[in-house]
């Protein structure tokens, strides 16, 4: 499956769990705030860490899209908005 | 339309006449031309009588195409195309949420609130327009709640409408918070939705879905204005008043070392910055330029004299359009100290909500301080870089990104007074009065309502 992995600036808050479980597709800024590198294949192993790493987000800052924009709901995750 | 279009615009711009500027009221300006600046907004009879019914019914077909083949851009800062937008909400299921920006948040800018307190009809048609266009039945008016000239003046178009029975969508007018932020489009959709006026993050453009999950579309008033306009003109006579890159009219708003700050005139036609300026009577080469708002870019003074106001050719050094801001930097002022003003203000409007604007932007604007007044050595030079690339590209808005290209076009078109400042020489400019005015910031009791 296709994914798109966001990190809901508005709401991270440095917690940093992110680029632990998904270190190939998010880094880290200098203050520990998540980055999303676009550079990540989407292969299945990617889709389930970015989705591991979205269900650990404390703030639920991580997002993981599918390619209709829509928010993927094996995440567990409601929308991005709000 | 050619007969209102060679009877109204009879001096459409060819390559052979260059150019025109003109303020409020003046013949020869398309936006501004109508009666004075004297305090009362234009009626809807004079401007019904100058400009004629706006198109409605059949004629939004029409529309749609001639806003499509207009190329016109947005005119609050983003220079979106229109058409883009339109076709996106189009393209969207519900029924679209129309907004007109007019909350003008670039404390500089008049233009906006110039549109609204003399040529409401003007807004409001071309709002009207874009409502028929993409099937609304409403549209809200937002506006600071600070702007109490312009409110007044649009309530009272609205209602001239209203006894006119003219076919309008419903007008709501909607008043946020005297923030910066605050005006930021998605911030408004966030208000108008009963959250807060703090921007939004979203993986899909409002235009599609919003955060009501309605297609919404927000559009500057000026864009609404020109809407109007073209509808009355045509498209070839309107682009004629641009460029082939940035077509149509524009407002400008004039700040800084000008005969008359906060001064808004319309550009019909290509000049080059050093003809507009010249033109609206400031004739002496600037120091510097900063072009397209306070969060915008600073251009060289010769180098922006010769420079086109047009959108490829400012992208060409690294600046946009923008809102239309000249900021004047005269000879004998200090760049850096002006920038750091601006920096320190622009770092205090934040939402608070974003890594970059919470961690990165106090950095940078006290770190900036420390260089304006000299207390800032080499290395600190290189942190203060480094800590402009950690800011952009990471906030929900643009705001960061905006404060970080001002500070890094400063650092260059300011190269010399950088190198002095960091040498702990004496600054050139330290005896000369703030040019640029920036608000006081008092957020203290300042909600995000």
């Amino acid at each position: 499956m296709s994914i798109v992995v966001r990190i809901d600036p508005t709401r991270c808050r440095g917690h940093a769990i992110c680029a632990l479980l998904f270190a190939e597709g998010i880094e880290l800024d200098r203050w520990g705030y998540g980055r999303v590198l676009e550079t990540s294949p989407s292969d299945a192993r990617n889709t389930r860490r970015a989705q591991r790493a979205a269900i650990a987000c404390p703030n639920h800052a991580v997002v993981v899209f599918d390619r209709d924009g829509r928010s993927d709901p094996s995440s567990g995750l409601g929308s991005s908005e709000g | 339309m050619t007969d209102i279009a060679t009877s109204l615009w009879p001096t459409a711009v060819g390559a052979s006449t260059g150019f025109r500027i003109g303020g409020l009221g003046d013949s020869g300006t398309w936006l501004l031309s109508g009666p004075p600046a004297t305090d009362a907004p234009e009626e809807l009879i004079s401007h019904l009588a100058r400009l004629g019914l706006p198109p409605v019914g059949d004629g939004i077909r029409a529309s749609r195409a001639q806003v499509r083949e207009s190329g016109l851009q947005g005119r609050g800062g983003g220079c979106f195309p229109l058409a883009s937008k339109l076709d996106a909400a189009l393209l969207a299921p519900g029924e679209p949420l129309v907004v007109v920006n007019a909350s003008e948040s670039e404390p500089a800018s008049r233009k906006d609130w110039t549109l609204c307190c003399h040529r409401p009809h003007l807004v409001l048609d071309g709002a009207a327009v874009v409502a028929a266009i993409v099937g609304s039945g409403e549209v809200v008016i937002h506006l600071h709640r600070g702007a109490t000239r312009a409110t007044a003046a649009m309530e009272r178009a609205i209602a001239e409408r209203r006894a006119a029975g003219l076919s309008d969508p419903r007008w709501r007018v909607s008043l946020g918070p005297d923030r910066y932020v605050a005006g930021e489009s998605s911030a408004i959709a966030s208000l108008l939705q009963g959250g807060e006026a703090r921007p939004l993050f979203s993986a899909v453009p409002m235009a599609l879905r919003g955060p009501s999950g309605r297609p919404t579309v927000v559009n500057n008033a000026e864009t609404m204005a020109h809407v109007g306009l073209i509808t009355r003109t045509g498209v070839p006579a309107w682009r004629s008043g641009g460029t082939p890159s940035s077509p149509g009219p524009r407002l400008l708003t004039l700040v800084g070392s000008v005969p008359d700050p906060g001064m808004v005139v319309e550009l019909i036609g290509q000049a080059t910055i050093g003809e507009i300026l010249s033109e609206s009577g400031h004739g002496q080469r600037p120091a510097g330029v900063l072009v397209g708002g306070y969060a915008g870019t600073w251009i060289d003074g010769d180098i922006a004299w010769r420079t086109p106001f047009d959108r490829v050719a400012l992208d060409c050094l690294g600046a946009q359009p923008g809102c239309g801001l000249l900021g004047v930097l005269p000879h004998g002022s200090c760049g850096l100290s002006e920038t750091a003003r601006l920096v320190t203000y622009l770092s205090a409007e934040t939402a608070g909500q974003c890594g970059p604007c919470v961690n990165g932007l106090p950095r940078l604007a006290k770190a900036f301080s420390e260089l304006a007044v000299g207390s800032l050595r080499q290395r600190g030079l290189r942190r203060l870089i480094l800590l402009g690339d950690a800011i952009e590209g990471g906030g929900a808005c643009r705001h960061p990104d905006g404060v970080v290209q001002l500070v890094r076009s400063a650092l260059e078109v300011f190269m010399d007074d950088v190198a002095r400042h960091v040498a702990g020489r004496s600054c050139r400019g330290a005896a000369h009065p703030p040019v640029f005015q920036v608000p006081g910031v008092n957020l203290r009791g300042k909600g995000w309502k």
